[in-house]
């Protein structure tokens, strides 16, 4: 499983970004606009989230939950700083999709025991997306949380991220990480559409 | 048929995606389903045929919270 996490750059907007990411084959898209205010946001959640509806992709909102809320969207992404997940999953019930991001074992319980449907963790290694950043996870970091998760039998899903690029993922996914989130190395590609095609491919034939 | 479904092995009479849903029970939102690591839309859970051995992932709004 990919998932897209918007971004911007001199040439494409967030919204150009997902659409990039769509028209390339990706069908999980979270929305993040991490300086940008909740009315800020709203407008462009509500395009992105059209789009995702026409593409049949699952569209998930980076910390904003009363706007996840509002628009009916499928789900949130909480961060270490955002909302805590057991009052996200008290605001939005059952019904939606809350993702949690996790460093070590011990967010990963937490967060497993807060509710959390699926755990994005990282970071595998340096990133300039994000300033505050927690150690490097590496392979052998994934390796040992996914040992533990599955002693304690935790089975949701859990997400890589942070400064992945296409020739980390079979390393990564072989580690019994279930999917991969990436940002920036799509449109750093000369086309950004061929290279999430070939991104997806990679991915979906590990 | 055999399938892992989040790492754990079930056994399914499903045939689509739509029947492994239905069985499961999982609720109408807030659940993504990816088969082999594809992710399925839901329109096409219906068209979408399970095989044996499948890796199916589910993440799922988790039900009570």
């Amino acid at each position: 499983m990919l998932q897209f996490i918007s971004h911007y750059t001199e040439k494409y907007s967030y919204l150009d970004s997902i659409c990039l990411a769509l028209q390339g084959g990706c069908r999980w898209i979270q929305l993040r606009m991490k300086d940008a205010t909740d009315e800020e946001a709203r407008p462009v959640a509500i395009e992105a989230q059209k789009l995702c509806r026409e593409y049949g992709a699952t569209f998930i909102i980076d910390d904003r939950v009363a706007l996840v809320k509002e628009l009916q969207a499928d789900g949130v992404h909480l961060g270490k700083n955002d909302m805590p997940i057991a009052e996200a999953r008290r605001v939005l019930g059952p019904d939606y999709i809350i993702g949690g991001t996790a460093n070590t074992i011990w967010d990963v319980k937490a967060h497993y025991a807060a509710g959390v449907d699926y755990i994005g963790c990282g970071p595998f290694r340096f990133t300039t997306t994000k300033q505050k950043l927690s150690p490097v996870l590496g392979l052998e970091g994934y390796r040992q949380i996914i040992i533990k998760m599955r002693a304690a039998h935790i089975d949701i899903p859990i997400v890589a991220i942070g400064g992945i690029t296409k020739d980390d993922i079979p390393a990564i996914l072989a580690t019994g990480i279930t999917g991969i989130a990436l940002s920036g190395t799509v449109l750093r590609a000369a086309n950004p559409i061929d290279e999430m095609k070939h991104l997806t491919n990679i991915v979906n034939h590990e | 048929m055999k399938v892992t479904i989040n790492n754990k092995e079930h056994v399914t009479q499903a045939n689509t995606v739509s029947e492994l849903a239905a069985q499961l029970q999982l609720p109408a939102k807030g659940v993504a389903i990816a088969i082999d690591n594809e992710l399925k839309p839901r329109t096409f859970w219906d068209d979408t045929i399970l095989h044996e051995g499948a890796s199916i992932t589910i993440i799922k709004a988790a039900c009570g919270g």
